[in-house]
């Protein structure tokens, strides 16, 4: 007898999207592979000019500046998500609690540009920030927030705490009580359950959070776009500069194949760096 | 099951099926859609009863899409701009036009008169757009008064198309957009004053509005836009002239509605349609007869006589077809990065 009747039926639509996928994946590798011809919709013959283009110094800046991006803003919002979540799972008023998830949620249901948008208001020369800061007598000039890695990176903070919290909140939650009131039964203060029961325990939530995170933002684009003002700059605002707004479209699928090979390079290691915390058992 | 969801498949990507009563325009969303459809569109569906339908997107995700349905198209006439048509054109998306089934087109600037195949439908210019109260100590007559000291760290130009800055530095350099590579050192001798490069109109205006970039390279509609919003800015035409742009109409070779599209494109150059496009947009009529307010006509960037249109930095838009990709990747890697 057949144990799972219904298992063909729901993996079909599945594999209609991964043929899709795939045969995508597939054209825009045959494209990273031919020449542009000027003037032209239609790439010419196959050639590797456009990888060897890539090893041009600013390319090679673009690439590692998305993984300092991405690894500042995976850092950040760790530091930002983490008290976040803890209060989240932690907090015993049920009204506090859904106040807290709807302020941590909310982001998502706004349109990246929309939020980017809010943060230019905020960063700009006279925004918000260097509003406060010329009102309080600290500046005389504006801080420069905008076209900065900086302003970048606060920005996508925002654009990834939700994801950050969810999954933290997730891990966090999985951890058994019984843990800390062992730990408090036997004389640790808060400080130190928290430290050797529940941050070790959290770790395989910290490291979903923070691959999580480097990964969503290695693909962003409206905010470097925004708030880089073409200053800093990320892969896919490379693909776009160099790919849709100049038709050379083989180009700009040859830096979504190499960009494609750094994230999964990228995300390899960060698995490799974080199978020491794989085995914690959080009840 | 599985042939039930092949059956879903097939029908979810059939149903977008055009509506066989009505004439498909592609143009951009926003403000352009409007335009064409309070003006073109609202005259064309009174004299003739054919309703118009509009496919919106941006410029390249239009010409995507036309060249993967080539040969069966999903609109009728496309709007696009006058570099991005000879894509189109070369691509054979694009119906060979026939003139004598547009009359009013006979009345169209020699500069609108684009190609065989897609035409001048209204014209704007890039040239330099400032806040005089930000900027007091700059004059602004020359294009080379942008690379004045005083605007180190001001000035902002579009991320998508550096032709314009380009041709420019060409001009500055005794050269011309053909033999651009003239001008390369002088553009980079521009780069200290660049502070951002915007994406978008709404970009630029945000950009100019909040002071970020007091100086730009502005698209002529869009800085009147912000101006009747009351952002202070003031737009010059340099004494060589500003960067002529042209927005283009075509017929999409396979129409089925071909007749229609001709009377369209007909209704598109009336002269009082063409006065009430550029009192709307506060751009140029393509067509020299149009009746155009004074008010409008004595804007910076409208053009109402042949010698107006000919004292601009005109671009030839199939020299800027084949160049963009060139310009926008030395662009990037010599000016933005």
């Amino acid at each position: 007898m057949n144990q799972q009747p219904f298992l063909r039926a729901f993996t079909t639509p599945a594999a209609f999207c991964a043929l899709g996928f795939v045969a995508a994946m597939i054209a825009v590798l045959q494209y990273s592979l031919r020449a542009y011809v000027p003037g032209s919709l239609d790439p010419g013959g196959f050639t590797l000019a456009n990888f060897s283009d890539l090893l041009k110094p600013l390319y090679a800046q673009v690439f590692l500046n998305t993984v300092w991006i991405c690894a500042l803003t995976a850092v950040a919002t760790l530091f930002v998500g983490y008290p976040l979540a803890y209060a989240l799972v932690h907090i015993a008023n049920p009204l506090a609690k859904s106040a807290l998830l709807v302020i941590v949620v909310t982001p998502l249901f706004l349109g990246e540009v929309v939020r980017t948008y809010s943060w230019i208001i905020v960063l700009g020369n006279n925004g918000f920030i260097n509003s406060v800061l010329r009102g309080l007598g600290l500046i005389e000039q504006p801080v420069q927030f905008m076209f900065t890695t900086f302003g970048v990176v606060v920005a996508l903070v925002h654009v990834t705490l939700p994801v950050m919290v969810i999954m933290l909140a997730a891990g966090l939650s999985h951890i058994d009580r019984d843990y800390l009131r062992a730990a408090e039964s036997l004389g640790a203060g808060p400080i130190r359950v928290f430290l050797t029961v529940t941050l070790p325990l959290s770790m395989p939530g910290v490291i979903a959070g923070v691959t999580t995170a480097f990964a969503w933002t290695f693909s962003a684009f409206a905010t470097p776009q925004l708030i880089g003002g073409g200053r800093v700059n990320m892969i896919s605002n490379l693909v776009y500069q160099l790919g849709f707004a100049s038709f050379n479209f083989p180009f700009a699928a040859t830096l979504c194949v190499a960009g494609l090979a750094l994230t999964i390079a990228v995300l390899a290691m960060l698995r490799l760096a974080a199978r020491p915390f794989e085995n914690i058992e959080a009840h | 099951m599985v042939r039930f969801w092949l059956a879903l498949f097939a029908l979810l990507i059939s149903a977008p099926v055009q509506a066989q009563d009505k004439l498909v325009v592609s143009i951009w969303g926003g403000s352009w859609r409007d335009l064409v459809a309070e003006t073109v569109a609202k005259k064309f569906t009174a004299e003739t009863g054919v309703p118009v339908d509009f496919i919106t997107g941006g410029t390249i995700d239009r010409l995507n899409k036309e060249k993967l349905a080539k040969g069966s198209p999903e609109s009728d006439i496309t709007f696009t701009t006058s570099h991005v048509g000879w894509l189109y054109a070369n691509d054979g998306l694009f119906e060979t036009l026939d003139t004598s089934k547009i009359p009013n087109a006979a009345n169209l600037s020699e500069e609108a008169r684009i190609s065989p195949y897609h035409l001048g439908a209204w014209a704007y210019v890039y040239t330099i757009g400032y806040r005089a109260d930000l900027v007091k100590d700059v004059k602004f007559e020359s294009w080379s008064d942008l690379w004045s000291p005083e605007l180190k760290g001001k000035l902002a130009a579009p991320d998508f198309d550096p032709s314009h800055i380009i041709a420019v530095s060409a001009m500055l350099s005794d050269a011309d957009a053909a033999h651009w590579e003239k001008g390369e050192d002088k553009l980079k001798a521009l780069k200290p004053n660049f502070k951002a490069f915007y994406t978008n109109d709404a970009n630029s205006q945000q950009l100019l509005a909040s002071g970020e970039t007091p100086v730009q390279i502005v698209l002529s509609m869009n800085a009147y836009y912000m101006i009747g919003q009351g952002v202070p800015i003031t737009l010059v035409i340099p004494k060589e002239g500003a960067v002529l742009g042209i927005d283009t109409v075509a017929i999409m070779k396979g129409s089925k509605k071909a007749e229609l599209a001709y009377k369209f494109i007909n209704t598109l150059y009336d002269p009082e349609i063409q006065a009430e496009i550029a009192k709307l947009k506060k751009g140029s009529p393509a067509v020299l007869n149009a009746k155009v307010d004074p008010e409008i006509a004595k804007l910076p960037g409208v053009f109402t006589t042949a010698a107006q249109w000919k004292q601009q930095i005109n671009i030839d838009a199939k020299l800027r077809a084949e160049k963009t990709a060139e310009w926008r990747k030395w662009f990037a890697e010599n000016i933005m990065n």
